[in-house]
């Protein structure tokens, strides 16, 4: 099994620290989740895990490998990022297809088909100019490098940004038939955390700069619960557990608590105990506090 | 009483303990469609159901969460695996759903049914008069 592993990465753009001591394995043949709120650090993780931006201090390794400026680590990483098609950048007078064989030419796996066939199913126009284009067409754009990338471990800095809901459910038919396929492993952030969650073996959760959770979905969110009630008997029935994002209205209190194996929530109490989704763990860890 | 809203089976300490709302975790719900499948004789006894990968793509799921609905039904004996094939459907599989899921719904459905009857202040009586009505009435 390979491995893309951090080893204590910090990043620094001038003194403002934005990533701070990232230790993280990814294990091939996983997709995996990135989410995290802007500015959370998802994009410069990414970055510096593909080579496209040098860390402050750790090292990316790829099956022990460094992976900086190391071409046999990069041949098996692509990280297709949001097209930056400002006039600055030069990039945005480039047509499609000569963005996407400079692509073919980088990429040494680069698959001619695949990247022919996604671009009639997304329908874009190989002729336009990038700077003509939607911003979902460029998601699309995007989307079709990393898939006919057919890098080993494949990073996708928000693919669905901008992409309407048929899009947004054929890219991840797509992703799941590519995945099947291959194998391949992916590293997806994503801000539409419900619709991707299924998709998702292990999620990871990046706060202000920091890893706060990487565990496999179902499991992170089959040991969340929401329990309200009278806050006196939320208060009794919680107190052990560990807990997140209190809220109170009027004498009703409710919190996000977090089971540990083994545990469960104590009987006896006058309390409703439910179900959560990710998108509310989420919320519940990078929320913070509210009183309303 | 701590009221759980959920119709999710939950592991607390060693039994296992069903919860009941909509909300329930995608392997679960994989397990109910496939054994509905079989109940409605879309899915026959000794025949093929589909790979993890079919269903992963079926759904847009993780093939691993496909897996872990397949896995559970397989315990129960549900499901088996032919090496090399796939996995087929047990003979005996739809006695077996209806068996178990006639428990569930005596344990929990009716339980919840009967509470919710009591708070409101339902005789039995009143109860057996409106099933019978309701039968008349179908």
């Amino acid at each position: 099994m390979s491995q893309l592993v951090c080893h204590g990465i910090t990043k620094s753009y001038g003194d403002k620290e934005v990533l701070h001591g990232i230790d993280l394995t990814l294990e091939s043949g996983k997709i995996y989740g990135l989410i995290g709120r802007n500015g959370a650090g998802k994009t410069t993780l990414l970055s510096i895990l593909s080579n496209q931006n040098p860390a402050t201090a750790g090292a990316v390794t790829l099956d022990q490998e460094p992976v900086w400026e190391n071409r046999k680590a990069l041949d098996r990483l692509c990280f297709s990022r949001e097209l930056n098609i400002s006039s600055e950048s030069g990039l945005g007078n480039y047509r499609v297809k000569d963005y996407l064989r400079a692509a073919a030419t980088y990429y040494t796996h680069w698959d001619r088909d695949l990247e022919k066939n996604l671009m009639t199913t997304f329908g874009v126009d190989a002729k336009k100019r990038l700077n003509k284009l939607s911003k979902g067409m460029l998601s699309m754009v995007t989307i079709i490098v990393a898939l006919a990338s057919k890098a080993e471990f494949t990073l996708l800095d928000e693919p669905v940004a901008g992409l309407d809901v048929v899009a947004r459910e054929q890219f991840y038919r797509l992703l799941l038939q590519e995945y099947t396929q291959t194998g391949r492993t992916f590293v997806i952030s994503t801000h539409i955390i419900e619709e991707a969650a299924d998709l998702l073996e292990e999620v990871i959760i990046l706060d202000q700069g920091r890893v706060i959770r990487k565990e496999n979905t179902q499991e992170l969110v089959g040991r969340a619960f929401q329990v309200t009630g009278l806050a006196e008997q939320v208060e009794a029935a919680i107190g052990n557990l560990e807990t997140h994002h209190k809220e109170s209205l009027g004498r009703s209190e409710s919190a996000m608590v977090f089971l540990q194996k083994g545990q469960s929530i104590p009987e006896g109490y006058e309390i409703t105990v439910q179900p959560v989704n990710l998108q509310k763990v989420f919320v519940a860890l990078c929320g913070g506090e509210t009183q309303i | 009483m701590v009221n759980y809203v959920s119709n999710e089976q939950r592991k607390t300490g060693e039994e296992m303990q069903e919860f009941l709302t909509e909300q329930k975790s995608i392997y679960l719900q994989i397990c109910e469609m496939i054994e509905t499948d079989i109940l409605r004789g879309i899915l026959l006894e000794e025949e093929r159901v589909p790979s993890t990968n079919e269903l992963a793509r079926l759904y847009t799921i993780n093939p691993a969460t496909a897996a872990k609905g397949i896995n559970l039904l397989v315990d129960q004996g549900i499901l088996y695996k032919k090496r090399g094939i796939g996995m087929f459907v047990a003979t005996g599989a739809a006695d077996k759903i209806r068996t178990r899921r006639k428990e569930v719904f005596q344990k929990t459905k009716l339980f919840q049914f009967l509470q919710e009857a009591k708070s409101l202040g339902i005789t039995k009586e009143e109860l057996v008069s409106m099933i019978s009505r309701w039968e008349e009435q179908q």
